[in-house]
């Protein structure tokens, strides 16, 4: 009998517990932790034209903004064809409902006015279902030959207010621009908007370029010529189109520069005695540092933005592989351990990861990986994808993409950092070695 | 303790939901817009505006290679003055318009969840979603419509006459990222279902009231339906002014929500909780979020605030709200499936959003 109350005494507490675990204390509380990673649908109708003019800047302008915030592959337009209603001026109010109704999540509106050369730009970013406006309106004055930058530079607004992120659209692209067929190639520099308009050529064809790379400010680019026979590095003003040698002509082969953040020394690769080391160099003074002194080859080097660290590509394990060291030279670390080949590391310029490029059982791959080695993860798979390049805000690499046979030629392609959105940057000719500049002020 | 415990097997049905749409903004929304009209005055930067056009002029003559000139350094920003005017404009706006909003918002097509689920047959294929379920890509000439219907098909017996319409088709989703590089993976995997088949719910004990409701409102004529949801706005509106929904709450007490019924809202709002468009810091930031709703299940929008977050910064943490905050107003507006004999125990709730699993994928 006892052994039963007990049995019953027990159950009526576990039920109680159960009761207790139940009973709501507060309001309810749910966690969820699953979610849908789709593009954010969103609409850019057609900015208002506040003066007779403006009418033409006004449609181009909402064309170039959703141009690039779908080229994210972060968004996705709603088409105007689904639009409901049309926005008649910039100060009306905002029917949300309309916009709820076709599902647009964002949208952008805008005028545009111009007067003599002056453009005037003014927009707001609303967010349609908290009925709100995303931040504050804004208003950019340009000239008209501008009008590309100011929507580049609506769009990078839009893009942060929404994402958290800096914008990438107001930058630009320096490359090496390919025509001809595979064995007469002719190579130029050429300098273009990230998107791919306003192609600029920096060199004429006469001699072969290779791997151009921008300052920290943009306004100039280190480039390797064999304009005397042997590669020297050259540095080249954008705006003036002026250049000059940098290395000494010494019988030394020097290739592979880039700039330190601080825009006023470069580290590159010199091959003296058949060996190739790391070297630093002042511009202004030309005074030379060596970093490395293995009898190995070691190249490709970049910084990272602080300053402080350098990665570059060697093969003094036997195989070619990632290492990082203190930028004034001393012990290199390395930092890629999987299987097959590392090369062109690059730096994010958010300091976090490192872009490089794998060859692996006869595929050339871009990936990414932690600036200690971890994570590492593939982005692309081809026959020969190089020379990855960060965009601005670190969430996009450009790279090269050359195609198998001797018809095959050398694209521009661009990829999210998760792997998403491949596709390929528009230029006139074939190009290769892409160099992303900062963001545009 | 067997309801307890089985209680969970057994989700609740669904509710008839009376399409109500609360479009107030509360005097606190309206703080927040006028506050942040305030903001503006601080100048981003310094604008260096005269400069640009100085130098314009001078460097044309330079060759023709010749980028930075032309281009004119917009001037970063200046408050534009329009601001103030707008602060009126949103508020008598909204009302009138509540009605046309209500079609749209009908519920999705929800069919998924009992079918056993197979990995897509073919290869992983890049596609624009990644889900918790895969969807197969729909037939090459379907129409992915950015305005989810529901399919209306006749009704015998109705009286009055319906258009025909197809649903909208799920959008082809897979369930982690797709790269270049792994795609193709796993294609070997077998026919096996990725996912157990969830039991069958009991067969339906008979219950009248509800079915009676649910059945009939599709019914109605679009027009109707329009004429009623003005009425609808404008009592809503007496209610609220008169604050009525407070002072009515029902009895605080009443049995706790099942775990069923909490996933099933859970997964209600996972469904419209997109983090694609998330920076990688505020993929890292948890957010907690509370909302109240409505009796019929809709979240009352100038309730929805953030209460906490870790693990980011602030920007991060106001970009993962304003991601929660669309996921609640877009699944909740047609309102959430919840037992109505519950509702002082879902009328505030408390959402945690936790990224870490979609960071991975």
């Amino acid at each position: 009998m006892r052994k039963i109350l007990a049995a019953l005494l027990i159950g009526a507490a576990a039920a109680a517990g159960a009761g207790a675990a139940m009973a709501q204390d507060g309001p309810l509380r749910i966690e969820i932790d699953q979610g849908v990673i789709e593009p954010l649908p969103y609409a850019v109708p057609d900015f208002v034209p506040e003066t007779p003019v403006a009418a033409e800047y006004a449609a181009q302008i909402a064309r170039v903004i959703a141009a690039d915030l779908s080229g994210t592959g972060l968004f996705r337009e709603v088409p105007a064809s689904a639009h409901i209603s049309k926005i008649t001026g910039f100060d009306n109010p905002v029917k949300y409902a309309d916009w709820k109704a076709v599902n647009a999540q964002a949208l952008v509106t805008g005028a545009v006015s111009v007067n003599g050369n002056q453009l005037t730009v003014r927009f707001r970013g609303h967010d349609v279902f908290a009925e709100k406006e995303l931040g504050t309106g804004l208003q950019f004055n340009g000239t008209t030959d501008g009008w590309r930058r100011m929507a580049h530079k609506v769009a990078d607004a839009i893009y942060s207010r929404i994402t958290g992120e800096s914008g990438y659209f107001d930058s630009r692209v320096v490359y090496v621009s390919e025509s001809g067929p595979k064995n007469d190639r002719r190579k130029r520099l050429a300098v273009m908007d990230y998107d791919g308009a306003n192609v600029q050529y920096l060199t004429n064809s006469a001699s072969i370029v290779l791997a151009p790379r921008f300052s920290p400010t943009g306004d100039r680019v280190l480039y390797t010529s064999y304009e005397s026979g042997f590669p020297q590095i050259h540095v080249l003003d954008v705006g003036q189109v002026q250049r000059k040698v940098l290395s000494s002509g010494d019988g030394t082969m020097s290739f592979a520069p880039r700039f330190a953040p601080d825009g006023r020394t470069i580290v590159y690769s010199q091959t003296q005695g058949g060996n190739t080391d790391l070297f630093s160099m002042d511009i202004n003074t030309g005074a030379k540092t060596r970093l490395t002194s293995a009898p190995s080859i070691e190249t490709a080097p970049s910084f990272s933005p602080d300053g402080s660290q350098i990665v570059f590509e060697s093969d003094r394990s036997g195989s070619q592989q990632l290492y990082v060291m203190p930028a004034g030279g001393g012990e290199a670390r390395r930092i890629s351990f999987g299987q097959g080949r590392y090369g062109t590391p690059v730096w994010s310029p958010r300091g976090d990861m490192i872009a490089f490029t794998k060859q692996n059982k006869g595929r050339f791959h871009i990936g990414v990986m932690r600036t200690d080695g971890s994570e590492e993860r593939l982005l692309t798979a081809s026959f020969l994808d190089e020379g990855p390049t960060w965009a601005p805000n670190g969430r996009v690499i450009m790279f090269t993409r050359e195609s198998q046979g001797s018809a095959g030629r050398a694209l521009l392609y661009s990829v999210d950092i998760t792997g998403r959105n491949l596709k390929p940057v528009k230029t006139p000719d074939g190009a290769s070695d892409p160099a992303w500049s900062p963001l545009q002020n | 303790m067997g309801w307890v415990v089985f209680g969970a097997w057994f989700p609740s049905e669904p509710l008839p939901s009376n399409v109500q749409q609360v479009a107030l903004i509360s005097s606190e929304q309206f703080e927040k817009l006028s506050q942040q009209r305030e903001a503006p005055q601080v100048a981003p930067e310094p604008a260096p505006l005269n400069e640009p056009a100085e130098v314009q002029p001078a460097p044309e003559p330079a060759p023709q290679p010749d980028p930075e000139p032309e281009i004119t350094r917009p001037e970063p920003v200046k408050p534009a003055e329009p601001d103030p005017q707008v602060t009126e404009l949103p508020e008598p706006q909204p009302e009138p318009e509540v009605p046309i909003e209500l079609p749209s918002a009908a519920e999705e097509p929800d069919v998924a969840s009992l079918v056993p689920q197979l990995r897509p047959e073919t290869a992983p294929r890049p596609v624009d979603r990644v889900a918790p379920e895969p969807v197969a890509p729909p037939e090459p000439d379907t129409k992915i419509d950015d305005i989810v219907q529901p399919e209306v098909a006749p009704e015998e017996g109705a009286e009055t006459e319906q258009d025909v319409q197809e649903a909208t088709a799920r959008e082809a989703a897979n369930d982690r990222i797709v790269t270049e590089e792994n795609e193709g993976e796993d294609v070997a995997a077998s026919a096996a279902p990725a996912v157990s088949k969830r039991p069958k719910t009991r067969p339906a004990r008979p219950q009248p009231e509800p079915q009676v409701t649910e059945a009939a409102q599709p019914a109605e004529p679009a027009e109707t339906q329009q004429a009623d949801a003005a009425d609808a706005v404008a009592d809503a509106l007496a209610e609220a002014l008169a604050g009525g929904a407070d002072v009515e709450a029902p009895e605080p007490s009443g049995p706790p929500l099942t775990l069923g019924e909490k996933d099933a809202l859970r997964v209600e709002v996972s469904r419209c909780w997109n983090v694609g468009s998330l920076s990688t810091d505020a993929l890292k930031t948890t957010v907690v979020v509370s909302v109240s709703l409505s009796q019929d299940g809709t979240p009352d929008t100038g309730s929805i605030r953030m209460l906490s977050s870790t693990g980011g910064s602030s920007t991060a943490a106001k970009q993962a709200y304003e991601a929660a905050r669309r996921a609640i107003i877009r699944c909740g507006s047609s309102g959430f499936q919840l037992p109505p004999e519950k509702y002082s125990q879902w009328r505030d709730i408390e959402m945690t959003f936790n990224p870490e699993r979609m960071r991975i994928k």
